[in-house]
């Protein structure tokens, strides 16, 4: 009834458009077919809603992606809507600027898709704000055919026993190394056992032969996540505990920050104005990068291969991750690109639990799948993937790697968005010579403080 | 009313202007400074990553036109033939109904005597002062209730309720550049106050409407964030959203091709600004009342 | 003709008043129905602790003494963006005037060049103009190239500090083409017998400028420059997506500040007491163009 009303408005309003617009015959039509249009869609609102009188279903599916996942997402949308007639899958693909942003807003007002693809890091703070996603523990997805001990990690979407969420593949930090450039200046990044000091001696053989070449493709926001974290935990694990209470110290962010200083002392890095036209992500467009003017691209597991197509010509491996002697932590962690949950606003969560069913078991959505969502979170669909040669040498390579070491990944308070920007802050006033590793400590301990819980 | 008469006059001698050669040395020199970015972007449309990214010449090495042909595919199983008719089914209603509804409120701004007007006026200004960012939940919200979310309603209802107020108030300013004696006398003459502004206040203000209409129609179709938060489905995605839509950090982004479609997408307002500048052009010269 | 006009004024309150308000019905509606809601409930939200989605919690003035004494970001992000729209308001405003002024005339090709002016403001903030700019003005980019070959020494337009917000404001400036079409519709409307009038008298083609263009297209001017100051205080687009607000939060506006807690760490209620901080300047500013506008803004109504 009160979308009757709700239409009947609709029609008024419509009415005043055509009214107002009267003069000229051109608005005339257009208000025509603007109230078509806004009929169209007041049904659609309907459809969405609920299932309609004849069973059948509608779901809404949002995740972000590039063209080829886009397509091969599509691809299955189509296969699971064909061997299920009457349920009808709305693609809601979007960019991954300013998705969480629209997440966040239709998350608080229950009108968030179906199923909706999260970042791990975004997650904890959507499950704090409120009790928005379905547990999958209770409905009829197959659980088995994943990792037991990887899906049971609150980063990988279990959140004290509750399965918020399912990983859609296994990621984690790599060091994508040119094996090309690492020849020509004598340097072996793959060497087992290697040290953070070895780092730093090879950045500086790198600048001795070439002062334009620098050993690592970083900017701020990469020099924190695959350095700073590592370091912090393997001097002093986490870095906020369980219950959200700091627990670092000023003393091992002074060590970690200590490195930092050394990595844009040494020229590890670009020095930080050059940085600075690289924000984000966007170092897969570094000009330096493209050129040939650095050996290593630390970066994830699933964005090597980006990193290799930005500049093909050269011989790629993964490089040796670095632990410390006395870590108290291994540092690196594997963990997933994106999360898929179903939202608690579903009208019809089983429908949606046998979609994900099919995306996450079924083989032919496995073999369409592929590695668009990094290396495939199940036994199965991996091996598919490599039978049919969609994982790079690179990208197995690192994932070993990644997999042979234990770290704790980030607890939710040190990855959230805004503890990220304090570290970025932070790393960028080092690199710009505005900090010392001391004070540096200090503010982030200052500021860390104020968001224990 | 001779007056206006002289004007039109007048206004057709210009039309017999002549430019110096150092008038068009300016103008080249102006335009070639504007435009030297866009003329890069344009050649970049043509060229792959590596290219774009580690080169800074001008001329591709390597053409690559299908940047253009791949980039009208679309993505999702859209292509931007629908992305361009999404586009125009949702600005060029909130452009009329902007157009339509600011006129009239500008209009009993700038002629009428109100009641507490001094207040009405504040209020219409606030409203333009307060950042779209904070008050895009609340709307959400609010949309939400009335189901206007994944339509095009969030962008038709504001907009014939005269919700930017940057349009009224443009169109006040225009108004009280009118001498007030053309209206006031049709007043007295005994036109009503609909017809006083039919017949006297719009030709007059031509040159206002155009540029209000082009600019809510520019601001419209390029506006990302509320075309973001309030659209859903593909198959309703407006160009502003469609040219981000593979945009992802994962994934290798074909930014030619994305070059592409922003300069694709650019085209349409070209042609409109065009062919509006025939109605700056006769500006006044038209609008001299038939007495 | 005078003396009716006075009578119409004095008349306080007539039928005709009333029927002004009719004008207004679709703003009055619009006001009240799509407006002011989300105004207020943006003010109860910068006295609460809400998170989005979360609920509110009444915490007064904290958000607002929190900005002032404690966040390290606040202060800063005042002064860029007070000087992001100082370099930017002016830029644009009298480089649309003079570009304006030199269209404002019926040469050959005329619609033509204008088109072209207008062309980068065609753009908007799209992602492919804020990529193109970082092209341009990065340490290997384009501008640095065109410098070395010219032997001039390379400058580091986004990696300075002092000079990353010039860098930024001229991208805002480039795209004045709003302002000169609306300037450019202003002069349309100056009646050109004045003009004749004051060749008869003798005038200089700068006292023409001054005694009548300015005046006449006054009220169009001063719109535009109150518009502008509005829209560049506001503004966080292209600092958000050519520096992110770098190097050393030297183009970190409020908007960024704004955006950054609303939208990326949920704050409303922070966001919202940042947002009628930005209200506040963005008023006095305003109020300090309409207060001068009594002395050059001209009306013919009047």
């Amino acid at each position: 009834m009160k979308k009757k009303t709700i239409s009947l408005v609709l029609a008024a309003m419509m009415s005043i458009g055509m009214l107002a617009g009267c003069g000229s015959s051109s608005s005339a039509d257009s208000s025509a077919a603007q109230s078509t249009e806004a009929a169209e869609s007041a049904t659609q609102a309907e459809t969405t809603a609920a299932t309609d009188a004849s069973g059948n279903v509608t779901l809404r599916f949002a995740w972000w992606g590039g063209d080829e996942r886009n397509e091969a997402t599509q691809a299955v949308i189509d296969q699971y809507e064909e061997a299920h007639p009457g349920v009808t899958i709305e693609a809601e693909p979007g960019s991954n600027d300013g998705y969480h942003d629209k997440l966040a807003t239709q998350l608080a007002s229950g009108t968030a898709p179906d199923i909706v693809q999260i970042d791990p890091e975004t997650m904890p703070t959507f499950v704090d704000a409120g009790d928005y996603f379905v547990d999958l523990n209770t409905t009829s997805i197959d659980m088995s055919t994943f990792d037991a001990d990887y899906i049971a990690q609150r980063v990988n979407g279990n959140f004290d026993g509750k399965q918020l969420g399912l990983p859609t593949g296994i990621a984690g930090p790599a060091f994508l190394v040119d094996t090309t450039k690492a020849e020509q200046f004598g340097i072996d990044l793959t060497k087992e056992g290697i040290t953070w000091e070895d780092w730093i001696d090879y950045a500086k053989k790198v600048q001795e032969q070439d002062p334009e070449t620098y050993l690592f493709c970083a900017n701020k926001e990469y020099i924190t996540n695959l350095f700073v974290y590592p370091l912090a935990k393997q001097y002093g694990g986490p870095i906020f505990d369980e219950d959200g209470k700091l627990v670092t110290t000023e003393e091992t962010l002074t060590k970690v920050f200590t490195y930092v200083k050394e990595l844009y002392d040494s020229k590890a890095v670009a020095p930080a104005s050059y940085q600075a036209s690289y924000v984000g992500d966007d170092i897969q467009a570094d000009a330096n990068w493209i050129a040939g003017k650095y050996v290593v691209a630390p970066c994830y597991i699933s964005t090597m291969d980006v990193m290799v197509a930005a500049n093909p010509n050269d011989e790629y491996t993964a490089g040796a991750l670095p632990v410390m002697a006395d870590a108290k932590d291994d540092g690196f962690a594997s963990n997933t690109p994106q999360l898929l949950s179903i939202t608690n606003s579903c009208k019809n969560p089983e429908v949606a639990a046998d979609f994900l069913n099919y995306f996450f078991n079924d083989e032919k959505a496995q073999e369409t799948l592929g590695a668009t969502r990094s290396v495939p979170p199940t036994e199965q669909a991996r091996k598919i993937c490599e039978e049919d040669g969609k994982i790079s040498q690179v990208v197995t390579d690192a994932t070993t790697n990644a997999m042979a070491l234990n770290g704790t990944p980030n607890d939710k308070i040190s990855s959230s968005s805004e503890a990220k920007a304090i570290l970025f802050d932070t790393v960028e006033a080092i690199g710009y010579g505005q900090m010392s590793p001391e004070e540096a400590a200090a503010t982030v301990i200052d500021e860390f403080s104020a968001l224990q819980k | 009313m001779r007056k206006i008469e002289k004007k039109k006059q007048i206004s057709d001698e210009d039309l017999k202007q002549k430019a110096s050669v150092l008038d068009y040395i300016i103008i080249v020199v102006i335009g070639v400074i504007l435009l030297y970015p866009l003329v890069w972007m344009f050649f970049a449309t043509f060229k792959d990553n590596s290219e774009i990214f580690g080169s800074v010449s001008l001329w591709p090495k390597v053409w690559h036109p299908e940047n253009y042909i791949d980039g009208w595919k679309g993505s999702a199983g859209f292509t931007y033939t629908k992305f361009f008719l999404n586009t125009f089914i949702l600005v060029i209603p909130t452009t009329l109904l902007t157009l339509v509804s600011s006129t009239l409120v500008a209009y009993g701004f700038a002629r009428f005597n109100l009641p507490h007007k001094k207040l009405l006026f504040t209020l219409l200004l606030a409203m333009m002062m307060l950042p779209n960012t904070v008050v895009i939940i609340p709307r959400y919200l609010l949309y939400n209730k009335f189901q206007w979310v994944d339509s095009y309603m969030p962008f038709y209802a504001p907009a014939i309720l005269c919700c930017n107020s940057f349009f009224p108030y443009m169109i006040i300013q225009f108004l009280r550049g009118i001498p007030r004696d053309l209206d006031e006398s049709a007043y007295i003459d005994g036109c009503s106050s609909w017809t006083t502004l039919w017949k006297i206040i719009l030709p007059l203000m031509k040159p206002a409407l155009f540029s209000a209409g082009l600019f809510q129609f520019l601001w419209t179709y390029n506006d990302y964030f509320n075309s973001l938060i309030f659209i859903n489905s593909v198959k309703k995605y407006p160009i502003s959203l469609a040219v981000r839509l593979s945009l992802d950090s994962e994934s290798v982004v074909q930014w030619g091709k994305v070059m592409a479609m922003s300069f694709v997408a650019v085209v349409p307002l070209m042609i409109l600004f065009f062919a509006a500048q025939k109605y700056f052009v006769e500006g006044i010269a038209t609008s001299g009342m038939k007495n | 003709m005078a003396g009716a006009k006075a009578a119409v004024k004095k008349q306080h309150y007539s039928k005709r008043d009333y029927k002004g308000l009719l004008y207004l019905l679709p703003w009055l509606v619009g006001f009240a129905v799509l407006q002011l809601y989300p105004f207020i409930t943006s003010f109860i939200y910068s006295f609460n602790d809400y998170t989005v989605g979360g609920t509110l919690n009444f915490v007064g003035l904290a958000n607002y003494k929190e900005l002032f004494t404690h966040d390290r970001e606040f202060w800063n992000s005042l002064k860029v963006t007070i000087l992001f729209a100082l370099y930017t308001v002016p830029g644009k405003v009298i480089l649309a005037l003079l570009v304006a002024i030199f269209l404002n005339r019926n040469i050959r090709g005329i619609n033509l060049i204008r088109t072209l002016y207008y062309i980068p403001s065609l753009f908007g903030g799209s992602v492919a103009i804020a990529l193109l700019w970082r092209l341009m003005f990065m340490d290997n980019g384009v501008f640095n190239t065109m410098m070395t070959k010219l032997g001039l020494p390379n400058v580091s337009f986004l990696g300075d500090t002092k000079l990353a917000l010039p860098t930024i404001c001229m991208l805002e400036i480039w795209q004045f083409g709003s302002s000169m079409v609306m300037l450019l519709a202003a002069l349309k409307n100056v009646p050109k017998e004045l003009y004749e009038a004051a060749d008869i008298d003798g005038g200089g083609k700068f006292a023409k400028f001054w005694h009548i263009t300015i005046p006449q297209i006054s009220p169009i001017l001063f719109f535009t420059l109150l518009n502008q100051t509005i829209q560049e205080i506001q503004n966080f687009t292209s600092p958000y997506t050519i520096t992110g607000g770098g190097p050393l939060k030297a183009t970190n506006v409020l908007g960024i500040m704004l955006y950054k807690q609303g939208f990326s760490y949920f704050k409303m209620g922070y966001a919202s007491a940042i947002s009628w901080i930005e209200f506040v300047i963005i008023l006095v500013f305003t109020l300090v163009l309409f207060g001068s506008s009594k002395f050059w803004v001209h009306y013919a109504d009047e």
